[in-house]
């Protein structure tokens, strides 16, 4: 077994073991059921939410409504939640130097550690996503979707267009994740490795929500996040998507390479 | 042909004169700003040695043992182990090498036998995870091998590292104040534990800021002060540096005894306070000191060492702004 093998297998066991990546897995699974229940027991819907006015004709607005929160603060959390303390916990806890001083080196570290975040977060945007979509067909039925364009689509063709829709948040969710541990390496902090993510995730929202400049607009990871609505509309557009997804990419590969170089670089002398 | 075996003063055995040094230091110097934690170290430790790296705290123990393990980068000089140049973030001079520096730290919600199963997955050798029962049980940790490593005490956890040490099979053990914050039996059971490693011929780095500690276990000393070696050789050689020791006299009329001290050839450095006199001296001045004392009716209440003519030498060498490592060599 190679060292990256041997450190993924690791990570991926600690990440099990912890109360707090299975609180989270469990509330993934359970929240949106919880949604979707307390929907169906009120007379108003949420009219303000893209398909938020669908929610008691077709299960397959149910994922679909959850996309539009999870977008905007959600998959940022759930990503800082896994990743922002990855490597700062190993500085706090002082366990960095036990498995630097065994056969494993910094680059399998690292490389290991990052595989197995995004394992986990892979498996949460599963998770929500599917429990989303299974909640919406039982509680509410297996219906045909009108998409954003005003066409009727049928469930056949409209789970599809679900899986489409939370695959295209995954590459920005990643790049959250990798964002975190980015500034989980820069400063040793879990806190940090936790909220910045979440706050730049929320400004970047935020912005996108103004009719600000475009150019900017259109190089944050918030725009990536909405750019599923492109697959739903009639006729469907991926302009927005494809450049979004590139977006996202360029910060991943950023917040990953700056990550990698201080990691590999730095003295471990605490613990 | 044999390779020829050489000998310490006064010591066992301990390695084929062409074997090269396990750690060698060369010029070792790191900073953290303004402070240098380690000058310009020179070190070679003989392979089979049980070699003692002593000093007071913040002398710079801890820095030269995770720049040992590449925790840490040298701002100069390099180190080698078995031969071969050891660079941070590589793990390949490392293969033969385990330890632990300052604390062994573990994963606090794993139990012990979790956290070992973990780092055996990390070392990849065969065999290592099948090892752990008996290696929990060689550290006295059998009964609590299912217990979260966060409801250990900071014995237990010690003794784990040592454990998760062993596991690796190492030719170079490095253990960093393996002895602190154990209660005495745990001390005791630590040093009988090195003992009978070290009679298994594997070389033993151990870091500790007490004296004794390093006089009973080791054959081979550094002492480190203000990131500087003070002394480095062979533990015999250091004894017989020692000779010259502080003593403590209380008699029933210390004015005319401190005289007599004073008087005598082979006293220095007299001086007295309410506790008594003290004075530094040989054996053979002592004697003959007290045979005058008795001589001139100057009663003796008490004539003891305060401290070990070892930890004396240390105490000078550590404190005394006046002896430097050159001094010293």
């Amino acid at each position: 077994m190679s060292s990256f093998a041997s450190v993924y297998g690791v990570e991926c066991r600690k990440l099990l073991a912890q109360t707090r990546v299975r609180a989270l897995m469990v509330f993934l699974l359970v929240v949106p059921w919880l949604y979707i229940g307390l929907i169906l027991h009120q007379d108003r819907l949420p009219l303000e939410t893209l398909y938020g006015r669908y929610l008691k004709d077709t299960g397959y607005a149910t994922p679909l409504a959850i996309l539009v929160y999870a977008s905007q603060w959600v998959l940022p959390l759930i990503a800082a939640l896994l990743a922002g303390d990855v490597f700062s916990s190993e500085d706090q806890q002082g366990t960095l130097k036990t498995i630097l001083t065994r056969s494993v080196g910094r680059t399998a570290v690292f490389w290991g550690k990052l595989a197995a975040v995004f394992t986990f977060t892979t498996i949460a945007v599963v998770v929500v996503a599917a429990s989303a979509t299974v909640a919406g067909i039982i509680t509410v039925g297996n219906d045909p979707l009108v998409d954003v364009g005003g066409v009727l689509r049928p469930a056949s063709t409209a789970l599809g267009l679900v899986a489409a829709s939370w695959a295209t948040v995954l590459l920005p969710t990643l790049a959250f994740g990798a964002i975190a541990m980015m500034v989980s390496i820069l400063t040793r902090s879990s806190v940090l490795g936790v909220i910045v993510p979440v706050v730049l995730g929320l400004v970047m929202q935020l912005y996108t929500f103004l009719n600000a400049w475009d150019t900017v607009r259109h190089v944050l990871l918030g725009y990536t996040m909405s750019a599923w609505r492109g697959i739903l509309d009639s006729p469907t557009y991926y302009a927005p998507l494809a450049r979004g997804l590139l977006v996202a990419a360029v910060y991943l590969v950023i917040a990953t390479s700056i990550g990698f170089v201080v990691f590999r670089r730095r003295d471990v002398a605490g613990g | 042909m044999a390779a020829q075996t050489t000998y310490p003063a006064g010591g066992e055995p301990f390695a084929p004169a062409d074997e090269p040094p396990v750690v060698r230091a060369r010029g070792l110097v790191k900073h953290y700003g303004e402070i240098v934690a380690v000058d310009n170290v020179d070190l070679a430790v003989p392979a089979g040695a049980v070699y003692g790296l002593l000093g007071p705290n913040g002398a710079g123990k801890t820095t030269f043992m995770r720049m040992l393990f590449g925790l840490i980068r040298p701002d100069e000089g390099s180190i080698e182990l078995f031969g071969r140049r050891e660079l941070a973030g590589r793990v390949e001079a490392l293969e033969e090498v385990a330890g632990f520096v300052e604390t062994p730290r573990f994963y606090p919600y794993l139990s012990a036998r979790a956290n070992l199963e973990v780092l055996a997955k990390l070392d990849r050798r065969d065999g290592a995870a099948e090892r752990i029962p008996e290696l929990l049980e060689q550290v006295d940790l059998s009964e609590r091998a299912r217990s979260k490593v966060r409801e250990y005490s900071y014995g237990m956890v010690q003794r784990l590292g040592v454990a998760a040490a062993l596991m690796r099979s190492p030719r170079l053990l490095v253990l960093d104040e393996p002895t602190n914050g154990l209660d005495p039996a745990g001390i005791r059971d630590m040093r009988r534990l090195i003992a009978r490693l070290a009679s298994t011929g594997i070389t033993i780095l151990l870091s500790s800021h007490n004296m004794l500690e390093v006089e009973e276990t080791c054959e081979h000393v550094a002492i480190m002060r203000r990131g500087r070696i003070a002394f480095d050789g062979p533990m015999a050689e250091l004894r017989a540096r020692a000779e010259d020791v502080e003593y403590r006299l209380v008699t029933n009329d210390d004015a005319r005894a401190a005289g007599v001290c004073r008087a005598t050839d082979g006293i220095a450095n007299v001086r007295t306070d309410r506790d008594g006199i003290r004075f530094d001296s040989r054996t053979e001045p002592v004697e003959r000191l007290t045979a005058e004392l008795g001589r001139m009716g100057v009663g003796m209440r008490q004539l003891e060492l305060p401290v070990t003519a070892l930890e004396t030498l240390f105490f000078r060498l550590t404190e005394n702004d006046g002896h430097s490592a050159e001094d010293a060599r």
